[in-house]
């Protein structure tokens, strides 16, 4: 937003007399119902996010350009007492200095944490201390108390305690009143009651009259040496001296010195004294990011004029309160980011654009005390002076910088044979219109009276033409062809060529506008009638564009304003905007509802942007095609007088656009109100869950902000901190994860989400600029609604895979059955096979054999029954094994050891051999499967038959027991024993070195010749 | 080495380059993915699909690699060391330097226009944060860029394979003599996810693996017994789903670090034994066709000019596809689709056009 001044000039009855140079100022009190605690407004800061923060007598307060927001929160209680200072402690935090009761603290608003901060003090503080807190350029929040000294905020002890890095003259502490940090110098200047001096940080010294080693001139200034209440340095480098010194006996003083403090820059401070009545004084200097200077205090408000090179003292005057600034105390004045002024008053808080230095937005208001001063028309002289026709006091006229001035129009009397009615019907001025080729100025008047001023002779011609009817000449314009057209309040459209005058229609109602489009086609706009569209050669009607229900019908049948958007859009103001094609001859409308003001438009004007600015009954307001889009222009824009300007509109020939209406005109460059600056970004302003505002600070401040599932309505507010431009600001937004496009929102720039299921979202709201510009950044808010664990897709996903994995373990395990049934049916056919089936061969070759040696050699068939009898013998023993290892009811220990002791006792006793059989009954219940039975019983069968058949022992030891988590089986025989390393592998120790290992066990085998076998088997029991 | 498992690392080398393209071709916001990283974005198909494969299954690519690496140069140690190093110098850091260089080039000429620059600038692809024009950055940095960071980010894997194949004495005494703790340690490593300057602990475990496979005869061509393919599959697929579906519903704390760690480590090992011994059947039926192993003959020039060439190609279809719905995922296939089209016909062209080049910037592989 380009910075606006505002003129405000007040037109005396009948004099034009410049009033006032000053600034539309808004002001915001406690009758605004927008929740500022107290009109007197003492101290304020703005943060980085652009939020302004209020010190107001009833505490502290945070400004969000709709809104003030009281805080309370946890830690010490925070006073609601007038804040007199608000510095930031850093980007979280602020230092407080509160007056009555007096206490200084610092406030944590993300946290909402108020802690108290005592003053530790190293003597004591005398009652009628003053209390002065600043923050020096390396962020060091100090506090001047006058008549005790210097004190510094430590963050370690959370108290005030004595500053004592400087070294002051003797005596000179006690009177310290105001500091000034200077950060580029370095340079701490401190105004005491004994004079000035200035703290080098470079060379940690103090320097002042006394001691003044770089003889600094302004230390020994004669008029710097006592009551120094300020001092400034701006940016120029200029010195700014207040006080009260002994050498102006007392009395205030205000002086600029040079950057050396020696010369005297009286005229810099012109005007600086000018305007205040009775006692004030100047407290404080405030030098804009942009370098205007304000100074300010009791009953003082003084801004420095660039154009005029002076300072201008802003009046407290309640007669201007329309836009003008009430106070009697200026407690601070501040600019924001944007550059706007902030001024906190015992009246309340006011902001208004700073200046630039150039005429933007002028106001003019005509003082209508004696009489009412109503603008008809404007026209623009090619000296540059403006006149303006009024009902009743005829053509005034200001030069082009809207000073008063004179015209002649006048000095020529009416004839003399004209009565006084009509004598004094050119006064009553309604329309003007500059002849192009001769330079000579129409103005139509009441009764059909038409003035014709010739600038040249300064001399006016009075006529009376037949042809008006006596009918008041409403308005006046020229055609491309040179031309001139009148239309009358009767009606009439008389059109002078070859000097004379032409009725070329009576539309018998008033015309209220004359317009040519650039292809020539004339346009009526007739009270009632509508809009008429001409053939200006002929003067015949094309067609008439009126009121109704029908397609194409205009809003309203009485128009006031012509203008032509482009080559095929006429823009009629009847009621609403009545967009009409002149080839299609379609009417569109654009309304209240669509986003103008009022259906009520009274003047219409196009820039050379192509813009279109329109007066309605509700002010002003700009239609920019491009994007078929109102913006409103008001107070906040400079445009105060809007609502009276709806008579006359003008462009001057610098661009200028001007509005006239009833005492007032507006004048204002429409490139003032185009912003090639983006806004800034949108800043999230509250945070409502379920109705009930969080603390948004806080919640801005995490990464994402959780919430429980059933937590899952919200509203959230946002707004950009552009407190000139938030209301021609368009906001887009978008929850992601629910909204797939942007949305624009509404004017509450407030959202609300109602039920959201659990999820990820991520809320992401940008504003846009009238020009079209975007924040450079979107704004998000990342949210997460958690859900119950069971509603999570991981869980449901971990549920599918055990599912799955119980499928595949159930699945395996049905497979491993089978195959296991498969592999034990293969075991006992391999095992029928191998001990069955050859031993069958065996008995079947013998049995043939002996039934053939039957009759011829008995012995021989009787040993050949013999073997008969030994393998069916070892066959059944076979198939006992086999049968009793299979059978399951077999499987326990206990059962294994029977069947073990059973058969070494059989074996041992038919060869005489004693034995002595130890099983350990804790061994009974261990399980093992039938292919371990088997082995473990094989392994055991083959050493005790090794025993019984080859060891000639006569004594057997066989022990079962646990041995370390495992099973030992040992078989000990005190027979002849045998050298291990050189029997063989037959099968006998081969397959139980075999089964040995099917057991995951270990065999070992120890014996020698005479001193007996031992065979230990170890295998892992579970 | 037998014929088929011959054909099983190359196909495999193919493949997981070729995956590695649609992983770097990931678009979701933050582009920087590890091993525990959460989404900070709405659970969509879109977002669900990009990081289910580029941060889930297919995170067994580079485990695969280092595994075959390990077991290819374990098969060659008969060799006197200094006759290997210099060889892995020729087949390892030779193209490092040249890929390296490719990377620069392609970024300095998607500088040269608005258009292509500005893809360029948006991928914010470069290492050292500073995303300027090279024009700006200067000479130094552009040496800086090509020897230590290069924007071909994806060549820190031959960096640290030839870093691995110097400690190779080392790796090979910790596989067959402790092997036992020498894993253990490895797989620490990676658990943790350990890295240094220039050597980085993800190759170790599989790296030393495939050492051991080689060194203990492991038949790695055939199915193992205790293999079930059904299981393996369902662990990989499950793990990487579950692990998606963690991403975007965990919040960032250290449990759920180290629970996406573990599912992590679980897709990677299920992941190989599902790839490696569950598609047998889908490896013979590529390597029996001619067009598949004439294009995995460019494996390494897919790898070594895929990034940045990836990032900008996606950066430019943003630009003009945003507008389609479910843009991002047409990209996430297109764009790398597109560069490996591109990547082997530039192979193809330069192994007819210069095929010494060709043979030194691929290390002698891709014939």
């Amino acid at each position: 937003m380009k910075k606006l001044l505002l003129i405000l000039l007040i037109i005396q009855c009948n004099a034009i007399a410049f009033a006032q140079t000053g600034f539309a100022f808004n002001r915001i009190s406690t009758e605004d119902g927008i929740g500022l605690a107290s009109n007197v407004v003492r101290s304020l800061y703005q943060d980085a996010k652009g939020f302004i923060w209020v010190g107001t007598d009833n505490g502290l307060q945070r400004f969000d350009g709709s809104k003030f927001i009281q805080f309370t929160g946890s830690g010490d209680p925070m006073p609601r007492t007038a804040i007199t200072k608000i510095l930031p402690v850093d980007s979280s935090s602020l230092f407080l200095v509160m007056d009555n009761p007096r206490e200084f603290g610092v406030f944590d608003f993300v946290r909402f944490h108020y802690i108290k901060i005592p003053l530790k003090p190293g003597k004591e503080i005398p009652p009628r201390a003053e209390y002065i807190a600043w923050k020096d350029e390396a962020g060091e929040i100090c506090l001047n108390i006058y008549r005790y000294g210097l004190m510094r905020y430590d963050k370690g002890q959370q108290a005030m305690i004595d500053d004592d890095r400087f070294h002051f003259p003797e005596g000179w502490k006690e009177g310290l009143k105001r500091v000034f940090p200077d950060a580029q110098k370095k340079q701490w200047w401190f105004c005491c009651d004994s004079g000035l001096c200035v703290y080098d940080r470079a060379t940690k010294q103090t320097w002042y009259r006394n001691f003044n080693p770089l003889q600094l001139p302004v230390l020994n200034n004669e008029r710097v040496q006592d009551g120094i209440a300020n001092f400034f340095i701006d940016k120029k480098r200029r010195m700014w001296v207040l006080g009260w010194p002994r050498w102006n006996g007392g009395v205030q003083s205000q002086i600029c010195l040079d950057s050396s403090g020696a010369g005297y820059l009286t005229g810099d401070t012109a005007g600086i004294s000018q305007g205040p009545v009775g006692y004030v004084e100047y407290h404080d200097i405030h030098e804009t990011k942009i370098g205007d200077l304000w100074i300010y205090g009791n009953g003082v408000l003084f801004n420095y004029d660039k154009d005029r090179q002076r300072f201008n003292y802003i009046n407290s005057d309640v007669y201007i309160s329309q836009v003008g600034i009430t106070y009697e105390n200026v407690f601070q004045v501040m600019d924001d980011k944007e550059g706007s002024i902030w001024i906190a008053t015992n009246q309340g808080l006011y902001f208004t654009s700073s200046v630039t230095g150039t005429f933007s937005v002028i106001n003019i208001l005509f003082d209508n005390k004696k009489s009412a001063t109503e603008i008809t028309d404007i026209l623009e002289l090619p000296n540059g002076d403006f006149w303006f026709t009024s009902w009743g006091d005829g053509v005034k006229s200001l030069d082009r910088y809207l000073k008063k001035t004179e015209n002649y129009l006048y000095n020529t009397a009416p004839p003399s044979n004209w009565d006084k009615r009509i004598a004094g019907s050119s006064k009553l001025t309604w329309s003007m219109c500059l002849q192009k080729s001769t330079g000579k100025i129409w103005v139509g008047c009441n009764g059909g009276v038409l003035l014709q001023y010739d600038p040249a002779k300064k001399s006016t011609q009075y006529m009376l033409p037949p042809e008006f009817a006596e009918s008041t000449i409403r308005y006046i314009t020229e055609d491309a062809q040179g031309i001139t057209w009148f239309g009358t309040q009767g009606g009439r459209l008389v059109k002078w060529e070859h000097d004379q005058f032409t009725v070329v229609q009576n539309f018998n109602t008033i015309i209220y506008k004359i317009f040519f489009d650039r292809a020539g086609t004339l346009w009526v706009a007739a009270h009632e009638k509508g809009l008429y569209e001409l053939d200006p050669a002929s003067g015949r009607v094309i067609r008439n564009f009126t009121a109704g229900n029908g397609k194409n019908s205009l809003y309203a049948g009485s128009g006031s304003d012509i203008e032509q958007l482009n080559d095929s859009i006429i823009v009629y103001g009847a009621g609403a905007l009545n967009f009409i094609n002149k080839y299609t001859g379609t009417v569109r409308l654009l309304k209240y509802e669509d986003g103008l003001p009022s259906n009520s438009v009274k003047r219409l004007r196009m820039d050379k942007n192509g813009f279109l600015w329109i007066i309605t009954s509700n002010g002003l307001c700009r239609y920019n095609p491009s994007n078929n889009r109102i913006t409103s222009f008001g107070r906040r824009d400079g445009i105060v007088l809007a609502e009276k300007t709806t008579m006359a509109d003008f462009q001057c020939r610098q661009g200028y656009i001007m509005f006239g209406g009833s005492n007032a005109m507006v004048m204002f460059h429409p490139s003032v109100f185009s912003n090639t600056k983006a806004p800034p970004d949108v800043t999230i302003t509250d945070f409502k869950l379920f109705n009930e505002y969080q603390l948004v600070d806080s919640l801005l401040h995490l990464p994402v902000i959780k919430l429980r599932n059933d937590q899952n309505s919200i509203s959230i507010y946002f707004a950009s901190l552009s407190f000139m431009q938030r209301d021609k600001l368009t906001y887009y937004y978008k929850m992601e994860g629910l909204d797939k496009e942007w949305i624009k929102a509404d004017k509450l720039l407030s959202v609300n989400y109602s039920l959201m299921p659990p999820g990820k979202y991520v809320f992401k709201v940008y504003c846009e600029n009238l020009e079209g510009i975007r924040s450079p950044n979107i704004t998000e808010v990342h949210i997460f609604i958690k859900p119950p664990f069971w509603r999570t897709w991981w869980f449901l996903s971990v549920c599918l895979f055990i599912i799955a994995l119980l499928i595949y373990v159930v699945h395996s395990l049905r497979v491993n059955k089978l195959l296991a049934v498969e592999k034990l049916r293969n075991h006992v056919a391999r095992d029928l096979h191998d001990d069955m089936g050859s031993t069958l061969s065996t008995i079947n070759i013998l049995s043939s054999m002996a039934k053939s040696k039957m009759n011829v050699d008995a012995v021989k068939a009787g040993e050949y029954i013999s073997k008969i009898t030994d393998n069916s013998q070892r066959m059944m023993e076979a198939m006992d094994d086999i049968v009793w290892s299979i059978k399951p009811s077999n499987d326990s220990m206990q059962r294994i050891i029977a069947r073990m002791r059973e058969f070494a006792t059989n074996v041992l006793e038919s060869k005489e051999i004693e034995l002595d059989f130890f099983a350990d009954e804790s061994l009974f219940d261990v399980k093992l499967n039938m292919q371990a039975r088997r082995d473990l019983f094989l392994i055991f069968k083959e050493a005790v038959n090794n025993a019984a058949k080859y060891s000639m022992a006569s004594k057997v030891e066989i022990k079962i027991q646990p041995e370390n988590k495992k099973l030992l089986l040992l078989v000990k025989d005190n027979g002849r024993g045998f050298d291990v390393n050189k029997a063989d592998d037959g099968n006998g120790l081969g397959n139980m070195q075999k089964r040995a290992d099917a057991l995951m066990g270990k065999l070992t085998i120890k014996s020698a010749a005479g001193e007996g076998t031992e065979i230990k088997l170890t295998i892992p029991i579970s | 080495m037998n014929r088929f498992l011959s054909q099983k690392f190359r196909f495999y080398s193919f493949l997981c380059i070729a995956m590695l393209v649609f992983v770097h071709g990931y678009n979701l916001k933050e582009g920087y993915l590890q091993a525990f990283s959460l989404i900070d974005e709405p659970l969509t198909f879109t977002t669900f699909i990009e990081y289910f494969l580029a941060n889930g299954i297919l995170r067994f690519r580079i485990p695969m690699l280092f595994i075959i690496s390990g077991y290819i140069f374990a098969m060659q140690d008969n060799k006197p060391y200094p006759v290997m190093i210099k060889k892995r110098f020729t087949t390892l850091i030779i193209p490092y330097f040249i890929w390296s260089a490719v990377g620069l080039l392609i970024t300095y000429l998607w500088q040269q226009h608005p258009v292509t620059a500005k893809a360029v600038h948006d991928s914010v692809m470069d290492q050292l944060g500073d995303n300027r024009p090279y024009k700006e950055i200067g000479w130094r940095g552009i040496l800086f860029r090509w020897i230590a960071v290069p924007t071909s980010f994806q060549l820190w894997f031959i960096r640290s394979l030839f870093i691995y194949n110097l400690l190779y004495p080392v790796f090979k005494w910790g596989v067959t003599k402790i092997p036992v703790v020498w894993f253990s340690i490895m797989f620490l490593l990676w658990v943790t996810l350990f890295a240094v300057v220039f050597f980085e602990g993800q190759g170790l475990l599989f790296f030393s693996l495939g050492i051991w496979l080689n060194k203990t005869n492991y038949l790695i061509d055939k199915r193992p017994e205790w293999y079930s393919r059904y299981l393996s599959w369902l662990c990989f697929i499950s793990f990487g789903v579950i692990k998606t579906f963690m991403a975007f519903e965990l919040e960032h704390n250290i449990v759920t670090i180290w629970v996406l760690v573990f599912l992590y480590a679980g897709t990677v090992v299920s992941g190989l034994l599902a790839v490696w011994f569950g598609a047998d059947e889908l490896v013979k039926w590529c390597m029996q066709r001619k067009w598949f192993v004439w294009i995995t003959a460019f494996s390494f020039v897919i790898y070594g000019m895929h990034v940045p060439l990836i990032e900008y190609i996606t950066m430019l279809m943003s630009r003009y596809m945003n507008h389609l719905p479910n843009h991002r995922l047409i990209i996430y296939v297109l764009a790398p689709s597109t560069v490996l089209v591109i990547s082997i016909a530039t192979g193809s062209l330069l192994r007819r056009l210069v095929p010494k080049f060709y043979r030194l910037a691929t290390g002698g592989r891709g014939f």
